[in-house]
């Protein structure tokens, strides 16, 4: 209902004390009008006790004046004889001395002396003088009910009634009314038929009337309330009537407001000292509850503001639960900050070496990113740890850790305010703004030789080589998460080429996500035809014949153009489609050779199977059953290192494909890390030089050494060697010296489609051009 | 000493071969007798001629503050005594048409007498003791008697013939106090009639 505690605490006190107070003005006003009430029916049962006794004392003063003149012998003499003016003279007189209205007589034969009969209902009059001695109560003269009061004239019989009438006007009644204590009204009601009607002038009102003829039928002479006209208490109080069917009644009636009257000034002060007391409990709850609320409201605002993350705290001003309140929340909040602020650290920095992480990098890198000035650039800078892995095992990890702190240490100093961060374990990261790249290569350039000083580790120096990779923005990038994966590339693509400085090279790295789409492209053209096999002839060097070809695939892309293989072999590789592409070339290999077998060329075909497929059984079996089927010679160049994976499993598919009549040739040896254990275990029928070894061979050297002392290993394990790369006359002189098998290379001929390669064969001189060659340079 | 004056009367008048008796019995409303009732006969309706004499005294004495009897009937003419036997004085007087009299203050012993001039009621109040009543009937017929303690009374030597007769009470209920009786003729025998009246109480005498 109330939104606000002070509101709800003011009006709730407020209320209460209004409500107690009402309850005591009801009270006090309750008790005062009955206590008034109770006064008033009194007095009003008083005053009726009153009327009756001096009604009764009236009564009994004109009985005895009655009687007194009934008793008179000469008036009984003069009535007895009909004396008539003595008679009235005698009333009269007996009138004005007791201050009478009316006297007369009544003759027990209805004669009337004194009055004029037609002023009254005679026979109703005899008949009620005659019913009794001393008849007495109220009777109509005039329409106006008046006390009438008889005695009987005894002559000695009877022989009439001396008749007093007193007239029960409002002069009567404000006799009676004096005295009263209390300030009353009264008036006489005679009843008319069923009507009941005030003797006063003044009508009665109809409520009033409707209230006596009730109490009258009721029989009620309890005073009670009157509420239609005006509120009254009034007590109807019978009087004897003479006639019976005519009653009267005494009605007594007192206001309620005047019994109330006195008393007002007391309940006015009551309402006025309740008013004042109402407002002054406002007033004072209103403070009271400000005081109370007000630290609550400023806690809620506190809330609020902690909520949206504001550093707040709340003023303590009291020493009461509140204030502990608000002490515990400023600790809260405390807390909470620092609580907050050590998170936000954690999130942002190196638990390790207290460095900024990647994300607060990512957080440097937006927010610069947003001030960087038209014609500037943004340069993130990865400087990498070469070899950490390698100092890493040699020192321990938290030497190797400590290292790096140091390092970053020895970065943040090269220039003030340079923000260091740690992307990867062994790669810090700064942030640079430069005009140019070129500045911040020739900086890193500068500042190479100071921070590859050796760094003094448990009082012992290490040494330190480091490796840069840059990525700059300009205005409009906005990734930083990008920007930081370029660098760390930019890293690789230094060290790769064995730089020490490299800036992302985009080109070389190609499009990621263009490569992913080239997945699907391929597995396309693997479906509908967009690959072709190129083949690269083998020479025999000891008959000069054409005995074998290497088959290489090819990618007429439909909107790239040719790709070359290593950008989407590798990838096939990566994504898994190496088995796809492997398949294709192995059936487009065998359909080659069917060709070249029809146009009378019998070569063994080469083709390449990835490190991947070797342990793969699955592939070996579908290898076996495509090779058996078509009878097709078939040679699958491996690397050696593609066995040491899994090499049991390797081994033994190598022992399958042997059983299947399918030879096995190790390719590129001598480039990788070649294992004499693996060569003497792998059962190959081959062994191919990398070209490495073999284009700078006719310059002789250590690399004719390895060459020659590998023919004859390869010789001694029962192998034939195939050297690659040959590219000169020269070198196929040396090789031939050398005893080496085989070889390919563009000097014998660059790799051809199926056509032009059996053109090739076609021509190819029984004769061998090299023998001639070698013969001449022997 | 009643029956013998009243043995003396039938003598008297019996004179005449053709005579009856009227014997009325009174009772109230409620049944009880009606003593001091008077019945009045009336012979063809006529007074009587000539002079009345009844057997009994026409004397009203004042004995213990109290008219005695309560009742006497009187012949027009006669001269009613009225002698106070009490110790007090008595101021004897009535009111009643014709025979209005006033004995003034009279003492022990003393005898007083006043004429009933006209027939009728005479109501005799003393005027120093207002319980004092008493009731004269003046009769101008000579065949009236006034009931006893059983409220019964008998006229005798009624000529026979046809005759009017009414009992009067003077608190009875009626014209004058007055009540006709239903017997209208007297023959040789007696003649009876039982008459029921109503009483109203007296008023002033409590």
């Amino acid at each position: 209902m109330f939104k606000r505690l002070q509101t709800k605490l003011t009006v709730l006190y407020a209320g209460l004390f209004a409500l107690a107070l009402s309850v005591v003005a009801v009270t006090v006003y309750v008790a005062i009008a009955n206590n008034a009430q109770r006064a008033v029916r009194q007095e009003l049962a008083a005053t009726g006790t009153v009327f009756d006794r001096v009604w009764a004392l009236r009564s009994r003063r004109l009985q005895d004046g009655a009687e007194l003149l009934s008793r008179d012998f000469g008036f009984r003499a003069a009535v007895a004889t009909h004396d008539r003016a003595t008679v009235e003279s005698a009333v009269t007189n007996l009138r004005q001395r007791l201050g009478l209205d009316l006297a007369f007589t009544v003759g027990v034969d209805g004669d009337v002396v004194g009055l004029d009969p037609s002023r009254l209902d005679l026979e109703t009059l005899w008949t009620a003088l005659d019913a009794e001695d001393g008849a007495q109560g109220v009777f109509a003269i005039d329409g106006q009910p008046y006390q009438l009061i008889s005695a009987p004239i005894l002559s000695p019989t009877l022989t009439g009634w001396v008749v007093f009438a007193a007239k029960l006007d409002e002069r009567e009644m404000q006799a009676l009314e004096k005295l009263s204590a209390i300030g009353l009204d009264a008036q006489v009601f005679t009843q008319r038929g069923r009507v009941w009607v005030s003797a006063d002038q003044a009508p009665a009102t109809n409520a009033l009337v409707a209230f006596v003829a009730k109490a009258m039928q009721e029989k009620s002479r309890a005073p009670s309330r009157l509420r239609s006209d005006g509120d009254n208490l009034v007590l109807v109080q019978p009087i004897r009537a003479l006639d019976p069917t005519r009653g009267a009644a005494l009605v007594l009636r007192y206001p309620m407001a005047l019994a109330m009257a006195p008393y007002r000034p007391l309940m006015a002060a009551v309402i006025v000292v309740g008013l004042i007391g109402a407002a002054l409990v406002a007033a004072a709850s209103w403070a009271l509850s400000r005081g109370l609320a007000k630290p609550i409201t400023a806690l809620d605002e506190a809330a609020r503001r902690l909520q949206r993350g504001e550093n707040v705290a709340v003023e303590v001003t009291t020493r009461d639960e509140i204030g502990r309140l608000a002490e515990s929340f400023n600790l809260m909040a405390g807390e909470i900050r620092d609580r907050e602020a050590e998170m936000i650290h954690q999130a942002l920095h190196d638990a390790e070496t207290g460095l900024p992480n990647r994300r607060a990098l990512e957080r440097a890198i937006q927010t610069r990113l947003l001030s960087v000035a038209e014609g500037e650039q943004l340069v993130i800078v990865a400087i990498g740890f070469d070899r950490f892995t390698q100092v890493r095992a040699a020192i321990g990890y938290e030497l190797a850790t400590e290292l790096v702190a140091k390092l970053g240490r020895r970065v943040a100093e090269t220039a003030p305010g340079l923000v260091v961060g740690r992307l990867t374990t062994s790669v810090l990261c700064v942030i640079s703004t430069a005009t140019h790249i070129d500045e911040v290569l020739a900086r890193a350039d500068n500042l190479l030789p100071s921070l590859e000083a050796p760094v003094q580790i448990g009082g012992e120096p290490v040494d330190v080589h480091i490796s840069f990779g840059m990525a700059t923005a300009t205005v409009g990038d906005s990734d930083a998460a990008r920007l930081i994966e370029h660098a760390l590339i930019g890293l690789d693509q230094a060290r790769a080429r064995q730089k020490k400085l490299m800036v992302f090279d985009a080109e070389a790295y190609g499009d990621p996500a263009s490569n992913l789409s080239l997945m699907s492209e391929m597995l396309e053209a693997v479906r509908h035809g967009g690959l072709l096999l190129n083949h690269q002839p083998k020479l025999d060097l000891r008959s000069g014949r054409i005995t074998g070809v290497e088959a290489l695939v090819r990618w007429n892309h439909p909107t790239r153009g040719f790709l070359r293989p290593d950008l989407f072999v590798g990838m096939a590789e990566e994504t898994g489609h190496i088995r796809a592409l492997t398949d294709y070339v192995l059936a487009q290999a065998i359909e080659d050779q069917a060709r070249l077998r029809a146009a009378g060329h019998e070569v063994m075909v080469s083709v390449n199977i990835s490190g991947r497929l070797i342990d793969d059984q699955a592939f070996a079996e579908h290898a076996i059953a495509q090779v058996s089927a078509a009878k097709a010679n078939i040679c699958f160049e491996i690397t050696e290192t593609a066995v040491i994976g899994n090499p049991d499993i390797a081994l033994a598919v190598l022992a399958r494909l042997a059983e299947a009549n399918i030879r096995v040739s190790i390719d590129d040896y001598g480039s990788g890390l070649s294992s004499l254990a693996y060569l003497k275990q792998i059962r190959a029928d081959e062994l191919k030089i990398d070209k490495m070894f073999v284009t700078a061979l006719a310059s002789g050297g250590t690399d004719a050494l390895l060459v020659k002392s590998t023919v004859d290993l390869a010789h001694s394990l029962g192998m034939k060697v195939t050297a690659e790369g040959v590219e000169t006359r020269e070198v196929i002189a040396a090789l031939q010296l050398m005893g080496c098998d085989l070889a390919q290379g563009y000097h014998v001929a660059k790799p051809l489609a199926v056509e032009p390669l059996i053109a090739f064969l076609d021509a190819w001189p029984i004769d061998l051009p090299v023998d001639t060659e070698s013969r001449r340079i022997a | 000493m009643k029956r013998l004056a009243t043995f003396l009367i039938a003598l008297s008048i019996g004179g005449s071969a053709y005579a009856g008796e009227v014997t009325v019995s009174v009772r109230g409303a409620d049944g009880k007798p009606v003593p001091d009732a008077v019945v009045m006969v009336y012979p063809n309706g006529q007074p009587s001629k000539g002079p009345i004499k009844f057997p009994w005294a026409y004397r009203v004495s004042q004995q213990n503050i109290q008219f005695s009897p309560f009742m006497l009937v009187v012949p027009v003419g006669a001269d009613v005594q009225f002698p106070n036997l009490d110790k007090v004085r008595h101021h004897v007087y009535s009111f009643s048409p014709g025979n209005k009299f006033e004995i003034k203050l009279y003492g022990h012993e003393e005898n007083r007498t006043a004429k009933m001039n006209a027939p009728g009621v005479v109501a005799i109040g003393c005027n120093i003791h207002d319980q004092m009543v008493s009731f004269i009937r003046v009769v101008d017929t000579a065949y009236a008697a006034k009931t006893d303690a059983n409220g019964v009374v008998t006229v005798r030597d009624v000529p026979t013939g046809a005759i009017t007769a009414k009992v009067w009470h003077p608190y009875l209920r009626g014209m004058k106090n007055e009540k006709a009786l239903a017997i209208t003729s007297v023959g040789a025998g007696a003649a009876r009639e039982a008459v029921t009246v109503e009483l109203r109480q007296p008023s002033g005498h409590h």
